[in-house]
């Protein structure tokens, strides 16, 4: 029999579900809207822009480059905002092509010399990187969200439904949107060391598809969302810390597991 | 409507048990151990060989090493949550030292009571300038080495590694036999110490190591008569310490190794040495040097030895000495 206590002995641990416990919620929260919206790509994107967002760091020789990264993704997301809403091309293509365009010139200053190992961990998440100071950064954009949340989720909603009727009703759309990409933008950026490029985007759509899959209206979507987020995330820890697995992948994989199980139940009927 | 709910708790219910039964079986299955023991840990595997030897089979001595056997070199190693249990299980902490460790900082920090056992100290290791050649980033080399080498060498954009390796010391100090004998005593003398019940078990065993390496040694110098003064390039930097102990001459050195993407620039500066430099035989490691070896034998005539860098294999005590043997083996064979 093991201690399932144990894990709660080390600091890095302590750490880290402190971040989860912060990170799910809002996860949940913004993932609702993003399936809502149909951003998961946009989200996406997003979050292969970190690779850029630290080669930029590097090529300033910055100390932290999570400042950067957070810098870069935000000017990222505004710009995407922007150029999506020109509609020249269908978004998708726009969101692709800003997609791939980061991730390489990420990748080609970041490997240059052939060094790109030395940052390779962050494609898979690293969970001894969290700091106690960005769980002070976690803590602030906690507060914010929820406060955006309680004052601008009806706006969203309504812009989420039909774009046009929301700005005949004198709903700053176009505020709202950017306000709503730097906020996910903040959040992916200030996870993304942990949780990994690869997979951030599942932990963003994973509980909001799954609550979906079975809610009947706002409530039960916000609520079902938020328990699979929490869920998904604490198990994944615990259980990552007693396999040796890295923790982003397998909260990913029981996520999954309850996607695909809302997915059934809910066709069922 | 309630019939969701249930389904709900029913799911995360059924989720919660399986996982924890299959980790539950999973960590029963992978620690059946006693913990009363003094729990020796080693950074790698060549230093895990070492102490395999110098602990031998004293009593009350657990011996583990730290990273997966295939991590190769420690470059770029991340501690994983499990290496940090068992460092907070662990009495003492064999590491190689000269920057290969990189996380020792981290691990510093965790645990400030640990006994840490460095093997490369007193040694005085190369410098990877010395070997690559290169001129350019470090003012202070430069002073030092002065013009005469990098005038006929050629100049490389290597400025990758310094931050690679943290320091520009080149820590692969097993690589070199004589080297790795005053590592076995250190880490012989840092054992005796911590432990100091086992104190004579330990030194007698370095010293039958020793003896089995002050062997080996002599073949190796055996070979000098073959190799002195012959230029090689190295696809490893590693393999310095072997140029070193045979008395060869650096033209080149290249690191590939884990996931190192070679540009087609940098295949050519290779070609270019070469030919200038008329170099006849390079050293690779086989498990990442093969392409690059066979793309450069098709365009120039040179002999390739696939040496082993000792930094990954079985968990034997005689692993190294065969290792080594071995290489030296190839190494006579092409240089008759």
């Amino acid at each position: 029999m093991i201690n399932w206590t144990s894990w709660l002995d080390y600091s890095f641990m302590r750490n880290a579900l402190v971040a989860i416990l912060i990170i799910t919620p809002l996860f949940a929260l913004l993932g609702t809207m993003i399936v809502n919206k149909k951003m998961a790509y946009f989200s996406d994107a997003l979050g292969h822009s970190a690779l850029t967002g630290i080669a930029v760091g590097v090529v300033f020789g910055m100390q932290d480059t999570t400042i950067s990264m957070v810098i870069f993704a935000v000017v990222f997301a505004l710009l995407l905002n922007k150029i999506s809403s020109r509609n020249t091309a269908s978004t998708d293509t726009i969101i692709s092509v800003f997609s791939s365009c980061s991730v390489a010139i990420g990748l080609a200053i970041l490997s240059a010399g052939g060094n790109f190992s030395k940052y390779s961990a962050i494609l898979v998440g690293d969970i001894l990187s969290i700091t106690t100071q960005e769980i002070g950064y976690l803590v602030g954009i906690f507060a914010f969200t929820i406060l955006f949340w309680i004052f601008g989720f009806n706006y969203l909603n309504a812009i989420s439904i039909h774009r046009t009727v929301a700005k005949s009703k004198q709903i700053p759309v176009k505020l709202m949107d950017n306000l709503f990409a730097v906020l996910v933008a903040l959040i992916v950026m200030l996870s993304i060391k942990w949780i990994g490029i690869l997979i951030i985007n599942a932990l963003l759509i994973l509980p909001a598809a799954s609550a979906r899959n079975i809610s009947e209206n706002i409530r039960e979507y916000h609520l079902f969302s938020l328990i699979f987020s929490l869920f998904s995330g604490i198990v994944g820890l615990v259980v990552s810390y007693y396999t040796n697995v890295a923790t982003g992948p397998m909260i990913v994989i029981i996520a999954s597991v309850i996607y695909f199980a809302t997915y059934l139940y809910g066709r069922r009927k | 409507m309630k019939n969701k709910y249930v389904f709900v708790l029913v799911m995360l219910f059924t989720i919660l048990v399986v996982s924890f039964g299959f980790t539950n079986i999973y960590v029963s299955h992978s620690q059946p151990e006693a913990d009363e023991d003094f729990v020796v840990v080693t950074s790698f595997y060549p230093m895990y060989i070492a102490s395999m030897n110098v602990i031998g089979d004293t009593e009350g001595i657990t011996l583990k090493n730290l990273s997966e056997p295939q991590t190769g070199c420690l470059h770029d190693f991340q501690l994983t949550p499990a290496d940090m249990k068992l460092l907070s299980t662990a009495d003492v902490f064999v590491i190689n030292g000269g920057g290969i460790e990189s996380f020792m900082e981290d691990i510093a920090k965790q645990y400030p009571e640990l006994v840490v056992v460095e093997a490369c100290e007193g040694i005085e290791l190369l410098c990877e300038e010395d070997t690559h050649g290169h001129a350019h980033s470090h003012s202070e080399e430069e002073d030092i080495h002065g013009d005469e080498e990098h005038d006929q060498e050629f100049e490389l954009g290597h400025s990758h590694d310094e931050d690679a390796h943290n320091h520009d010391l080149n820590a692969h100090a097993w690589m070199s036999v004589e080297l790795y004998r005053k590592q076995v005593e250190n880490i012989a003398n840092g054992l005796a110490k911590a432990a100091p019940k086992s104190t004579e078990s330990f030194l007698a065993n370095a010293g039958m190591y020793d003896r089995k390496l002050e062997a080996l040694q002599v073949e190796q110098e055996k070979l000098l008569t073959l190799t002195q003064g012959e230029e090689v390039i190295l696809f490893h930097c590693a393999y310095d310490y072997v140029a070193e102990d045979l008395g060869l001459e650096t033209a080149f050195c290249m690191d590939l190794d884990e996931e190192r993407q070679v540009s087609a620039g940098e295949v050519a500066e290779v070609l270019e040495v070469i030919q200038h430099n008329g170099v006849k035989y390079i050293f690779a490691e086989a498990l990442y040097g093969t392409d690059m070896c066979e793309m450069v034998q098709k365009e120039v005539d040179v002999e390739v030895i696939y040496l082993d860098p000792l930094n990954r294999g079985e968990y034997e005590a005689d692993s190294y000495i065969e290792g080594m043997r071995k290489n030296l083996k190839l190494i006579g064979e092409v240089f008759q």
